[in-house]
């Protein structure tokens, strides 16, 4: 069972190097983002989705500046250092150009033990990370997909036989068909379901929390109400910021997706001052990452059934907020389903942010101000100098489904059950 | 507290289709001289059909695009403050790709609104009684177009097919939205907020579409009210934008493409069958009976039934494909959400339709069998699809990307609308469509589907209230 991971690694650009550096990003892309030679990302085989944002110098809520900064990240199957010896074994020269323009990234000939500790020692925890596509390594997910067409143009040149048969029997023809194929014997048998150990851990952490909260109820009662009102008088009295976005942004960022099945969303924000926001947006941001395994399990982040991975990164000492996602459809699409599904879950952890639409005890209005919340979403958005989506072709909805098809090849089921795993097919 | 709507401010396009009038043409205009051209502007004001008249024979409307108001000399900051889908237009290259203009639908190929032809400045919408009223009207209107010079740049005809389907044979407007606030009443989730589909009223968040405003020292004569709460005068209020697309329908390749993957082992075609999948594909049948009610038969007064939903009967789509044109471009409570979350997305993405059909009928009842076997025969027959809504952006585009072409619509795998999608994306190496129906054991999945539909034609427009439109006539 595969566990997925979150790299982000965000330092400042070189005084100066801003556009060799936009330059030597766009030639990857201008090459295409799988095979060129700077970061051959197809190679990399443990990256779902990875990309580079350049994020432009500016100033922080309260005026101070903010350098440039590089963010690279990836969604990765885990182990880490697996997956940065990776990277730097396929792409270490490339990866070495691209920092070399970065401060703090050790200058001379290429290293690759220099870069591979460069990248591990400035890995970014996420303040929140949420997974849609459970526990399934890029390989799989690839493999479960070939699996489902393959089984499909099995059904398509075999109807005619097929159609005379009962479900159990035809279920028998499909599984004989993936057995005998030799390059699906790997679907021969089910996934490894999670251990005992990894449950207990994935249970118990969760029970113990669930215990504690629980016996400390009288207390954090009295302690909920007293922040909800300090929070209040923060809302009522926090000056709302504009957000003037303007028609050329928004084609700029437009203009980037150009994808059949996937897109990305890149937004930086700078957070409200004080140290009562930051503790309570840092404790929202964590117990969501906390929670997140149990509560968005079935490929849904807050009901929005797209979305095949979002972090939250709080970056530059707590002023800004880095948030990335992957999804399914268009932006447009994307944050009309925040909007639509998820308003509440997801102003409680964006209201923290400047120019979000005014918020009463962190969910109530925010995103309900649908204008406000797109010309928020939409100023606060940047520029994804280099995205790359591994499996591109699928969506969310498809790898479950995908796993759901390959489960139904184990086993022996009734004519009904037969039948219903033939309808997902 | 529901808004009044000034039924008087509004172009009657919006509160009525004009069946009565069955005869119409739009005529695509071309300004030469701005000042001219609000002089014309203003002679025709009259004629303009407010929503508070319901006219025994003749019926105008008019509609800019945003190089037309342009054109007629309105200053940047006004320009400025129309949304970013009117002004860019259907054909740069993001909206060849969100819309799926590809292939024979390239907008390079089209014959109006491209880049490379004349460019479209004002539609002119004529609607009559009958065909000699409508003549004359035309006619009226086009002998004066070089004394204001302006150039006619096309004039669309329409046909009024028998018992109003469209050419493939369909019935076809019968789920329209209902504007709340006015007279006619319907049910909870058929009504929709005026805002979705009127400038100046709130919409379904409960909101204000952002509207085009015009400085106040820029309408010194007060032609337009006051916008509350800022210092600009109300341009948008009472209007609201018009899409269309000119898509020449081939009838003959739809009936022939259906009999052949339905016929029987010998070869002879399957009528029942062919005429099955084809509702399949349109989620109706030809009466306008909704598929998922009524799966395997049309029934006599089931053809404007409305009132359905797809979730709790025909939740996986065995009886109405998921696919099916209906039931993407208006999926009801059939989202992959919940049952009030779903219906509530549905509303905010409904279109209020005003289309008519264009060209010869291939067959007077355009039976399907019929339709089948007649000669073919390359005439230009298709559909005016003209839909009005708010915001272009939230409402026609939406549909169009998110439901329409989108393979992945409500957790498909490779299948865009059947009927209408256009399948060359370059990124997509296959150049067909695919359809799955199901039945008790294994699906039946079709990979070859071609275009049935080839867009020719569009631009999006500014639909002004009257008011507006005096303003656009005299600023």
């Amino acid at each position: 069972m595969t566990q997925h991971g979150a790299y982000s690694i965000i330092v400042n650009i070189r005084e100066g190097m801003q556009q060799q550096l936009n330059d030597l990003l766009q030639q990857i892309v201008d090459d295409d983002v799988e095979t060129n030679t700077i970061v051959p990302f197809k190679k990399i085989t443990t990256i779902h989705f990875a990309r580079f944002v350049m994020l432009d110098k500016g100033n922080d809520a309260e005026g101070r500046s903010v350098p440039a900064r590089l963010a690279f990240t990836t969604n990765f199957d885990m182990p880490l250092n697996n997956h940065l010896k990776q990277m730097v074994d396929v792409a270490g020269p490339g990866l070495w150009r691209i920092f070399a323009m970065c401060e703090g990234f050790p200058q001379g000939d290429y290293n690759p033990e220099l870069l591979e500790t460069f990248l591990a020692t400035n890995n970014k925890k996420s303040e929140t990370f949420y997974v849609g596509v459970g526990y399934r390594s890029v390989q799989q997910i690839r493999n479960e997909n070939i699996l489902r067409n393959s089984i499909n143009d099995y059904i398509d040149s075999n109807r005619g036989a097929l159609l005379n048969q009962s479900a159990i029997a035809c279920r028998k023809q499909i599984i004989d068909f993936v057995n005998a194929n030799p390059e699906m014997q790997w679907a021969k048998t089910p996934e490894p379901a999670a251990s005992f150990i990894w449950n207990l851990m994935f249970w118990g952490k969760l029970i113990v929390v669930l215990l504690l909260f629980i016996i400390l109820i009288p207390l954090i009662i009295p302690f909920v109400i007293i922040w909800m009102l300090i929070m209040l008088f923060h809302e009522i009295n926090e000056k709302q910021v504009p957000n003037p976005v303007t028609k050329d942004h928004i084609r700029v960022l437009v203009n980037k997706e150009t994808q059949l099945v996937q897109a990305q969303f890149s937004a930086l924000g700078n957070l409200k001052p004080g140290t009562f926001r930051h503790v309570t947006m840092m404790f929202l941001l964590r117990t969501t990452d906390f929670l997140a395994p149990h509560l968005f399990s079935k490929g849904k982040l807050s009901g929005i059934p797209t979305v095949h991975f979002a972090r939250w990164l709080v970056i530059n000492e707590g002023r800004q907020m880095l948030f990335l996602s992957n999804y399914d459809g268009n932006s447009e699409n994307y944050l009309r389903d925040f909007i639509h599904i998820a308003a509440k879950q997801l102003t409680l952890m964006f209201c923290h942010a400047e120019g979000y639409p005014k918020t009463r005890l962190m969910v109530f209005g925010g995103a309900k101000d649908a204008e406000g919340f797109m010309a928020w979403a939409r100023y606060r958005q940047v520029i994804t100098n280099v995205w790359y989506s591994a499996n591109k072709q699928v969506s969310v909805k498809n790898i479950y489904n995908n796993g759901k098809i390959r489960n139904g090849l184990y086993g022996s089921m009734t004519e009904a059950e037969a039948q219903k795993w033939l309808s997902i097919i | 507290m529901q808004e009044q709507i000034d039924v008087k401010d509004i172009q009657g396009i919006i509160i009525r289709g004009y069946s009565n009038f069955p005869a119409a043409e739009f005529l695509l205009l071309s300004i030469k001289d701005a000042a001219l051209s609000k002089k014309w502007l203003s002679s025709i004001l009259k004629n303009i059909t407010p929503g508070n008249v319901k006219p025994d024979d003749v019926a105008a409307h008019i509609a800019f695009t945003f190089s037309g108001l342009k054109a007629l000399g309105l200053n940047q900051n006004i320009l400025d403050s129309f949304p970013i889908e009117l002004e860019d237009g259907m054909t740069t290259k993001h909206k060849q790709f969100f819309l799926g203009d590809f292939g024979d639908s390239d907008s390079a190929n089209w014959e109006w609104g491209s880049d490379n032809t004349t460019p479209v400045h004002i539609l002119l919408m004529l609607y009559a009684k009958d065909s000699a009223t409508l003549a004359s009207a035309v006619n009226a209107y086009k002998k004066d177009f070089d004394s204001y010079n302006i150039q006619e740049i096309q004039s669309l005809g329409t046909t009024v097919l028998y018992e109003r389907k469209e050419h493939f044979g369909f019935h076809d407007g019968i789920a329209q939205p209902t504007i709340s606030g006015l007279k006619r009443k319907d049910s909870g989730e058929n009504c929709l907020a005026a805002g979705e589909f009127i400038l100046g009223y709130k919409n379904e968040y409960g909101q204000y579409t952002p509207r085009p405003g015009v400085p106040a020292e820029a309408d010194q004569s007060n032609l337009l009210p006051a916008m509350p709460q800022t210092a600009m005068h109300d341009l948008g209020l009472n209007g609201s934008y018009l899409v269309f697309r000119q898509l020449k329908q081939d009838v003959s390749l739809f009936w022939k493409y259906v009999a052949s993957v339905t016929k029987n082992m010998d070869g002879s075609v399957n009528e029942e069958e062919m005429i099955k999948l084809s509702a399949q594909m349109v989620g109706r049948w030809p009466n306008g009976t909704p598929v998922v009610l009524s799966p395997d038969k049309e029934l006599a007064d089931m053809g404007d039934k409305d009132d359905f939903g797809y979730r709790d009967s025909d939740p996986n789509g065995f009886k109405c494909p998921v696919s099916s044109h209906t039931r993407r471009s208006n999926p009801r409570d059939s989202l992959d959400v919940s049952k009030p979350v779903s219906l509530s997305i549905s509303k905010k993405h409904r279109l209020l339709r005003r289309g008519r059909s264009y060209g010869p009928p291939l067959t007077e009842t355009l039976k399907p069998i019929d339709c089948l076997n007649a000669a073919e025969c390359d005439d230009d027959r298709g559909l005016h699809f003209i839909c009005v809504n708010a915001d272009i952006g939230r409402q026609f585009e939406f549909v169009q990307n998110g439901w329409i072409n989108n393979i992945k619509f409500n957790g498909l795998y490779e299948e865009a609308d059947p009927l209408v999608s256009n399948h060359h994306n370059p990124q997509d190496v296959k150049k067909t469509g695919s359809f799955c129906v199901y039945n008790n054991v294994v699906r039946k999945r079709m990979t070859d589907i071609p275009e049935f539909i080839k867009v020719k034609g569009g631009a999006y427009f500014f639909l002004p209230g009257i008011k507006a439109l005096t303003f656009l006539a005299n600023f």
